[in-house]
């Protein structure tokens, strides 16, 4: 069975400890920052930074509110990363992260198109760059333990588990807590199902969730065109020899 | 803590006020969300919408300095409505005492309680005495209805109060203060339960400690304090601040509490009758009464087999203070600034950028000769002589650095908020030259003693008497910290015996029960007797055993006083033992126990005497009454121990946006708060006198904004520890200004803009935080901005200055009247775009 | 070497434009490869591709079409009227995929692994597929166009036995360039709601073949007639205005297409909304589509040399348009509200300029040294 994580918004507090543990179980830098007007820092994932929070503002009945929404990859169930990549370098393992392995990569960055929630990240400063995300703590989790960000986190925000009762605890919190959710399990059905989930109090899209994301497993989408290439192959040979065969004897000219 | 971490996760209501938890105690949250998980509500009231308010049910915005009209409020919303608990209030209180008849309240005096001296700032403490009959024992209503009588005053004071007036002070909408009040005083019934998290917010101001003593009123009126899920809880700003007072970090007191003694008490004897409290309450268990086993066992610790009977043991060594002395950390600093200290020692501490106006700071520490920094960086102090705009030059003071361990690099105890004596182990050798604290002072006790030995000096016997006992000796030596931590548990010092059992001279005291003023124990600190005992190091204990269910853990580590998790818990159950609320009970009457004899089961009681009354409805004579730290056996409604008077009163902080104090035209601050700069009148400072360095504008164009400090999650302290951590600056790089919207569009100020922000001491840079968690306050008719800051930031560090400097910057002069705590959460700024 | 070869001056003042153009693009290369992508290039985060893969491998692909196109008419359909031509095509598409690999390789991230697909297979990868292609149509064309280098080294067997094998290689060279041309459109299939639905839809790969198409006869027609103008001789009206029909049928077909896409998904208002992306898709289609389209209608325009010398430059130039749209401006609206925005940097530029300056020296070279258009010599 995968593991996989439901993200309760509603117990965040910010204190972004995740994002520091992360760091140090991943052992990545810091980038210099500034403050532009707003917590979030850095202000979108890098290389260097696998998970981070985003401190979204907004007003609701002319008061205040502000969400504290963690972002890092979401290890979808079929990844479109994995897909698109040419020679393996991603893999979706069967224990659920979705891993790296730089030994095989050439860097052609098309994950970086693929994946819908702008996840990997590439080392742009170095000549034998890495693409960069957050690989679901999948070395500790071969060695049975739990995920450096969800160890940190002091207030249970992040409930880890096997994928068939995150989801059912997902849906247990939205039913046994009339008004308090949104009634959507953001990631239970967007590209296809992922492996982490998110609850909130608030509207997804208000608090920066792209809700466009098809809600089928996007690898289909290029599949179906693969799907057809034997095909294509046998109607050109075919045709082009049949033509070939059929005209051949206009092609009895000598060569000049 | 009254109560302990945990134990947050056992209330119903918790109001969060003067703390911003969430970001400053992270953890504490796992509790709260666990005890909203439960159902329980939370209250957030502050200046700003914090992470805190995020995750709180109801937000209520407060002008910074208006925290005693919001809670003063609250009380008269509890009297007026009925809501506390009667026979709490009735039992445990003060609140059936009678004052003295001409006792009268800033209500009929415009501001002030009798007794006032206007020169000296100071009451006279008679005019808040009780009636008393002929054998001295206070005189009574048990029915509370006497118009002398507490709950009646108190009632009469804060009818003043109402929610029109505070809407008015505070700047919060009624809407919201009703909401707020009717939630946390529906907790009046038995089987509820609120809580008070509360941490700088409402100490750093000139009414901190009336900030505390009101919510502790509130607290007692509605039976919340010695329960399960409720007290009064401070939340320390440091992990060990807890044991750094309890241990004596502070000028006036000694370990455990006990006074430092004062010039006019010349002998031990003269000593321990002014600290020994006295009461005629005949079932009062009065435990202060045991303060010279305490002081003698003290003196023990520190001079060993030096303190005999004969010399006082000892106490002749004691450094004692002026009377009406006052050395706490603003005077330190006003006096090194006079030119009276030659040398100084900056000891874990970074005063350039922590310290309440630190442009002051860093002038005085021009005037020195010396300075010793003890720190495990390099920091702002250290290195005052070299800031930007400091010529070097000038500068005569020479400067040491010694460089300290980390915590993590030492073993020894650290006590939390909840008054737990942790065990920590050392991770890792000390990097480089660095030394544990410990071993800095070893080696300076060490040549400061060899120095006295050899060229003798005025008075070397303080030093050369101590008995010093901690490791190897020599200035070379190292030190064991068991050692420290078995003298502050205490030694039998001659065989004897105690409690029918014989003691070997040389083993551990057992608890403070046994401690002796005859000279035959010691103990540096009476409080953690029993915390290091002949059954080995309790601090260090690891168990997880519940066995009360309500998370009191009582083998992990060891808690003050006696391991007793929840204080006042006598005050959890009624007359008869039985807990107000069953169904979390801390401790409870059980007849059964001890063989039927009866006993407490549960936690470590408020001393082990039966309850008040027998099953039939008789009062027990053997019996004690809860609030066992009392004279009177009773709680402090009535507190007149205070220096700022006996109910707390709304002040206006030194520095305010309206002229008057809405509550009383002639007293606009904390009257007994004493003044750095002399008002000329109430309102002009600077035609008033004092160093300009103090000077302050309240109501005043120039600076026209509330301000307020805060820490932030991602910073410690002035960030000394956390801005050379690359992972802390990326999330926090820069100092800031948080403001509202409405603000920024007066001023012409975007987001992320750089703007200058002045008070009357200083000015720094700051990057503009536009947002909508800060909203303009409708004071007294009037808009009033408030704005707020960190002050987590220094020039020194990141080294490229793009952090900033210190907000401490800004910040004035004065302190509470009680504790000299600087008022650095509320004073006024402007703010321009550069 | 013919006259006429003997005429083609290498040393002109424009060649040594090229050449300093191309130097100048070897020196960045090398930067790039020691500073890593960042220091050369604007790409980042939310554009990891750019210009060099917008213009020097999409836009270097399509201009290739023409290759297959007119090996496989003269040589499986025996249309003779384009023989002249098929050498210049197959060359200047082997120049094209060349330069599109080369490209590639300076794209990557890790240049030193470009063989890795080779061995590390992975079907489902639509990157795998093209990187397959990419390997095995350029050694196709090196194949189609190798007699050209036998007869110059007078290696007759060898050419011999490349003409033996020619069909098939022919065959095997259409089917890579459909399967090729198209697969570079489906690489975006994966990617709905990032590129915007002016571009994206289900039939992107078909829609990217046939402008293929549209391209590659344009950039045949377009270098016939420089070349003639090179050579100094008379153009072969009859294979410009047999490539113009060509042009105008795909156009035709393509111009439906597009036009049916746009209708079932985003609206036709979409292409209105006078926002960058609707803008640059509206240029795109006047200049590669509509105006083509018009023009190529009129028999007097498709029978001119002038006009169709016109039509070409607007139809490599609208299609070239519509893959950098696809690369970059398709997918800037979601971008750039998170901050990132995405120039080329010069350096960019410069590598863009120096692989088209390798191409036309490369071609020039080929004029000059190989018998590229036999049919034209003098007898």
């Amino acid at each position: 069975m995968a593991k996989s994580v439901l993200i309760d918004l509603t117990r965040c507090i910010g204190c972004r400890g995740c994002q520091i543990a992360c760091k140090e179980w991943n052992e990545r830098k810091a980038k210099k920052t500034e403050m532009r007007g707003e917590y979030t820092n850095p202000p979108e994932l890098n290389s260097e930074t696998y998970t981070h929070i985003k401190f979204v503002e907004q007003e609701k009945d002319n008061a205040p509110v502000w969400s504290f929404v963690k972002d890092q990859c979401l290890h979808c169930k079929d990844p479109a990363c994995a897909s698109a990549c040419p020679v393996e370098a991603l893999k979706k393992t069967e224990a659920g992260p979705v891993t790296y392995h730089f030994e095989r990569c050439i860097g052609c960055r098309y994950c970086m198109l693929a994946c819908p929630f702008y996840i990997p990240k590439y080392e742009w400063e170095k000549a034998a760059p890495w693409v960069q995300k957050c690989s679901f703590c999948s070395e500790r989790i071969k060695a049975d333990m739990i995920p450096s960000c969800i160890k940190t986190c002091p207030t249970g925000t992040m409930f880890y588990g096997e994928y068939d009762d995150v989801l059912k605890e997902g849906r247990n919190r939205i039913s046994k807590n009339p008004g308090k959710y949104v009634d959507h399990i953001y990631g239970e059905k967007e590209a296809g199902g992922t492996s982490w989930m998110y609850l909130s109090n608030m509207p997804f899209e208000s608090i920066g969730f792209n809700m466009n994301i098809m809600k089928r497993e996007l690898p289909d989408l290029t599949w179906a065109y693969i799907t057809k290439i034997p095909a294509v192959i046998g109607i050109v040979i075919v045709a082009g020899a049949a033509s070939w065969a059929l005209t051949r004897s206009k092609n009895s000219d000598k060569e000049e | 803590m009254t109560n302990h971490w945990i134990d947050l996760r056992n209330s119903d209501v918790i109001l969060i006020m003067g703390s911003n938890a969430a970001e400053n105690h992270p953890i504490s949250f796992k509790w709260v969300i666990e005890a909203q998980q439960r159902g329980a509500t939370l209250l957030s009231v502050d200046p700003r919408f914090t992470r805190t308010s995020a995750k709180a049910d109801v937000f209520a915005p407060i002008r910074s300095g208006a925290d005693i009209a919001f809670i003063g409020g609250m009380i008269n919303y509890i009297l007026q409505n009925n809501l506390y608990h009667k026979d709490y209030v009735r039992l445990y209180t003060n609140a059936t005492f009678l004052l003295n008849r001409d006792f009268k309240m800033p209500g009929e005096l415009d501001g002030i309680f009798s007794g006032y001296d206007s020169k000296k700032r100071k009451y006279d403490k008679k005019a808040w005495a009780f009636q008393t009959d002929a054998s001295g024992v206070v005189k009574k209503d048990a029915g509370m209805s006497s118009p002398h009588c507490v709950l009646q005053l108190m009632k009469k004071h804060y009818s003043r109060y109402d929610i029109d007036t505070v809407s008015n002070i505070t700047g919060t909408p009624k809407d919201s203060i009703e909401k707020v009040y009717q939630i946390y005083c529906s907790t009046g019934k038995p089987d509820k339960v609120a809580t008070i998290m509360y941490a700088m917010g409402w100490t750093q101001h000139t009414v901190g400690t009336q900030n505390i003593r009101a919510m502790a009123i509130v607290q007692l009126l509605l039976g919340n304090i010695g329960r399960a899920g409720g007290g009064v809880n401070a939340l320390r700003g440091e992990s060990n601040v807890q044991g750094s007072t309890d241990h004596c970090l502070l000028f006036h007191i000694l370990p455990g509490y006990l006074k430092t003694p004062r010039a006019s008490q010349p002998t031990l004897q003269a000593y321990n009758d002014k600290y020994t409290p006295k009461t005629k309450e005949p079932l009062s268990a009065n435990w202060w009464a045991n303060y010279p086993k305490y002081s003698v066992s003290l003196l023990k610790a520190h001079y060993g087999a030096n303190a005999t009977k004969d010399n006082d043991f000892g106490y002749s060594w004691l450094p004692k203070l002026d009377d009406g002395q006052n050395a706490s950390w603003l005077m330190i600093f006003h006096e090194m600034m006079q030119g009276k200290f030659k040398g100084f020692f900056a000891w874990g501490q970074n005063p350039t950028c922590s310290g309440s106006n630190a442009g002051k700071v860093r002038k005085a520490l021009e005037k020195l000769d010396w300075m010793v920094n003890v720190n495990l960086f390099d920091n702002e102090t250290g290195s005052f002589w070299k800031a930007p705009g400091v010529n070097t030059a000038d500068i005569k003071t020479e400067v040491f650095f010694l460089p300290a361990a980390a915590s993590m690099e030492k073993e020894g105890s650290i006590t939390n908020s909840g008054r737990w004596a942790q065990w920590r182990y050392k991770a890792q050798e000390p990097q480089g030259q660095s030394l544990p604290d410990s071993e800095i002072i070893n080696a300076l006790f060490y040549r400061v003693k060899e120095l006295y030995e050899k060229d003798g000096g005025a008075y070397p016997d303080p030093v050369t008497k101590l008995w010093w006992n901690y490791g190897q000796s020599g200035p070379e030596g190292t030190v064991n910290t068991h050692m420290i931590a078995k003298e502050i548990n205490g030694y039998f010092m001659e065989d004897t015996e105690t409690k029918g059992q014989p003691r070997k001279k040389g083993s551990l005291v057992p608890s403070f029960a046994h401690l002796k003023d005859d000279g035959s124990t010691c103990s540096g600190n009476w409080l953690y007797c029993n915390s290091y005992t002949e059954k080995g190091n309790m601090m260090a204990r690891r168990s997880t055993k519940d066995p009360t269910g309500i998370g009191l853990y009582p083998e992990w580590s060891w808690c003050w006083p006696v391991n007793r998790r929840i204080i006042y818990n006598r005050a959890s159950v009624d007359e008869y033992g039985r807990p107000w609320d069953p169904s979390r009970p801390v401790i409870k009457w059980d007849a059964a126990a001890k063989g039927g004899k009866g006993g407490w089961v549960g936690d470590v009681p408020d001393g082990g005497w039966p309850p008040m009354k027998n099953p039939d409805g008789s009062t027990n004579p053997k019996t004690k009454k809860a609030y066992i730290m009392k004279p009177a056996g009773v709680a402090h409604i009535f507190g007149p121990g205070r220096a700022d008077g006996p109910f707390p009163e709304h002040y206006e902080p030194l520095e305010c946006p309206i002229q008057e104090n809405p509550m009383s035209k002639k007293h606009r601050i904390n009257p007994t708060a004493k003044l750095f700069f002399e008002l000329a009148d109430d309102k002009r400072a600077k035609e008033g006198g004092g160093e300009p360095e103090d000077v302050f504008y309240s109501c005043d164009i120039r600076y026209p904004f509330v301000a307020t400090t805060y820490r932030l999650t991602e910073h410690w302290q002035t960030g000394v520890m956390t801005r050379h951590q690359p992972w802390q600056l990326e999330m926090m790089p820069q100092i800031f200004v948080e403001m509202s919207k409405e603000l920024a569009a007066e001023k012409g100020i975007k987001n992320g803009d750089k703007v200058k922000v002045s008070s009357g001491r200083g000015e720094i840079w700051a990057r503009a935080v536009v947002t909508g968690r800060f909203k303009p306050f409708r004071v007294m008719n009037a808009t009033v901005h408030q704005v707020g800051l960190p002050w987590c930031f220094g020039w020194q560090y990141p080294e490229d200055g793009s952090g900033g400097d210190s907000s401490n910057l800004l910040t004035p002069t004065i302190g509470d009247a009680n504790t000299m705590i600087p008022e650095t959460k509320a004073f006024m700024v402007n703010v321009e775009k550069i | 070497m013919t006259s006429h070869q003997k005429d083609i001056k290498m040393w002109t003042p424009f060649t040594m434009v090229l050449l300093l153009i191309m130097v100048l693009g070897g020196v960045v290369l090398i930067y790039r490869l020691v500073n890593g992508l960042g220091a050369a290039t604007n790409l980042n985060d939310r554009f990891p591709w750019g210009l060099w893969i917008g213009v020097d491998v999409l836009g270097g692909v399509a201009m290739a079409a023409g290759g297959f196109l007119i090996a496989g008419a003269v040589y499986l359909f025996n249309w003779k009227k384009y023989k002249p031509i098929v050498r210049p095509a197959i060359l200047n598409a082997f120049f094209g995929y060349l330069l599109a690999a080369t490209a590639i390789m300076f794209d990557i991230g890790v240049p030193w692994r470009i063989w890795h697909p080779v061995v590390m297979w992975q079907i489902h990868s639509i990157m795998w597929v093209v990187a397959i292609h990419v390997v095995l149509y350029t050694a196709t064309l090196a194949t189609e166009s190798s007699t050209m280098f036998f007869e110059k080294f007078k290696m007759e067997s060898a050419r011999k036995f490349v003409k033996l094998i020619m069909v098939p290689v022919v065959i095997f060279g259409v089917l890579l360039s459909v399967l090729h041309q198209s697969s570079l459109g489906a690489v975006y299939l994966i990617a709905p709601g990032k590129l915007s639905s002016l571009w994206y839809n289900s039939q992107l790969p078909t829609l990217f073949l046939i402008s293929a198409v549209m391209m590659g006869l344009a950039m045949v027609s377009f270098e016939t007639i420089l070349s003639s103008r090179a050579f100094n001789h008379k153009p072969n009206m009859g294979i410009l205005s047999g490539l113009a029909r060509g042009c105008l049928i795909a156009t035709i077909i393509y111009f439906v297409g597009k036009l049916y896409f746009l209708a079932t998904g985003p609206g036709i208002g979409a292409a209105f909304a006078g926002t960058m992306e609707a803008n640059m898709f509206l240029l795109e289609m006047v200049i590669g589509v509509a105006v083509p389209l018009v023009m190529l209608l009129m028999k007097n325009v498709r029978e001119n040399i002038n006009s169709i010398f016109f039509v070409n430059i607007m139809v490599i130039s609208g299609i070239l348009l519509n893959r950098l749209n696809v690369a970059i401006f398709g997918v800037y609206r979601d971008q750039s509200a998170t901050g990132f925005s995405y120039f080329p940097s010069w350096m960019e530029i410069v590598v863009t300029l120096a692989f088209i300056s390798m191409a036309v020296v490369g071609f020039k070279l080929a004029s000059k040294y190989l018998r590229l258009f036999p049919e034209t010599e003098a007898p």
